[in-house]
């Protein structure tokens, strides 16, 4: 696997960066998928946030510094993309933010790229009822098994408060799988 | 190191100092695990079937096109649209203005049928004696005055049931 510094460097130099940029979109989209994935839900909402992202990934290569690591960019990069989608969809159809949320787990049930059983589904509706950042910092820790430090990096947040914050989201989503 | 007065048994610097924060977050980890446990380990989402291996191609065609062309509003057209406002505005000013010398519009200029018109289809709320002062009744005609137009024959046979003896009227001959 190419070391990142070096494909930074390929992808900020013309000649090279269509050829470095297949490298960056074949090591990373499956990551990315399911980063969206787990905040948009759908597949098909997954797919057009993450061409948008890997698009302006591309389109701004140049801007990256380098004060963090390459993937941690493009990540908070997703992340963006991801909450952006979700608050014009609400707003398009006029609803709040939870509401559309409670919406979307609903139609899980019918989606033919959801094969959850019903506590899977409860989990869904656990999450949903997560701040953002939380349910972000729990879905990277526990489905995508990164280390705080690269969450810290991500998220823009420190490895306290993020230790902190796994740790109350567990517990509310015991706490509702257990209610419900 | 510190060391116990008592026996020869150290402990490493600074660990006593340190043991609460250590068991807390003991504690909690063991909170947490305990908590993973009861939370399923996937959560169901499945991809189509080749869909992550023919997404690189998608993405890099669509990364690749080139931005549209952005039309630059440059500070000349804005001279340009400025100059164009005012001249219109002094057109505007000056057409006003165009002919200080019109005369006032007087009736003569009104044709005789749209004044007939106006009082056809105006009531003036004028009784019979109001309107005698303003109207000239030398040269009027009864058939000028009504509504619907009098017959002569009709006109006649009203006389003849009202008027005794009708020398008195003074009716001169027409030829």
């Amino acid at each position: 696997m190419i070391a990142e510094e070096t494909l930074v460097q390929e992808l900020q130099q013309e000649a090279s960066r269509a050829k470095a940029f297949e490298v960056l979109v074949n090591t990373y989209k499956e990551r990315l998928y399911w980063h969206i994935r787990r905040i948009v839900l759908n597949h098909d909402d997954t797919d057009d946030v993450l061409q948008n992202t890997f698009i302006k990934v591309y389109r701004n290569i140049d801007q990256f510094k380098g004060d963090s690591k390459l993937y941690s960019w493009m990540y908070r990069i997703a992340t963006n993309e991801s909450l952006t989608f979700l608050k014009q969809r609400s707003k398009k159809m006029g609803i709040s933010d939870q509401e559309l949320k409670d919406r979307m787990v609903e139609n899980l049930q019918a989606d033919v790229y959801f094969e959850g059983d019903e506590i899977q589904l409860k989990l869904q509706k656990a999450l949903s009822t997560l701040p953002d950042k939380q349910k972000l910092v729990f879905t990277m820790k526990y489905f995508q098994e990164m280390k705080y430090t690269d969450i810290s990096e991500a998220l823009e947040t420190s490895v306290g408060a993020l230790k902190t914050s796994y740790h109350l989201a567990v517990k509310k989503i015991e706490t509702y799988l257990k209610e419900n | 190191m510190k060391k116990d007065k008592k026996n020869n048994f150290q402990t490493p610097e600074g660990y006593f100092e340190s043991f609460n924060d250590r068991l807390m977050d003991r504690i909690h980890e063991e909170e947490v695990k305990e908590a993973e446990s009861r939370i399923p380990r996937t959560d169901g989402f499945v991809v189509p079937d080749g869909y992550l291996d023919g997404l690189t191609p998608t993405i890099l065609s669509k990364s690749f096109e080139k931005e549209p062309k952005v039309i630059s509003f440059k500070p000349n057209r804005k001279f340009y649209y400025g100059a164009a406002a005012v001249a219109a505005l002094l057109v505007l000013f000056f057409g006003i203005n165009w002919n200080p010398n019109t005369e006032p519009i007087s009736f003569d200029d009104l044709a005789n049928a749209e004044i007939e018109a106006y009082f056809e289809q105006t009531d003036l709320d004028m009784s019979s004696y109001e309107i005698a002062e303003v109207v000239s009744v030398t040269d009027i005609q009864l058939n000028d005055v009504l509504t619907d137009d009098l017959e002569d024959d009709i006109l006649m046979d009203y006389l003849d049931e009202n008027v005794d003896d009708i020398e008195e009227l003074n009716l001169e001959a027409t030829p």
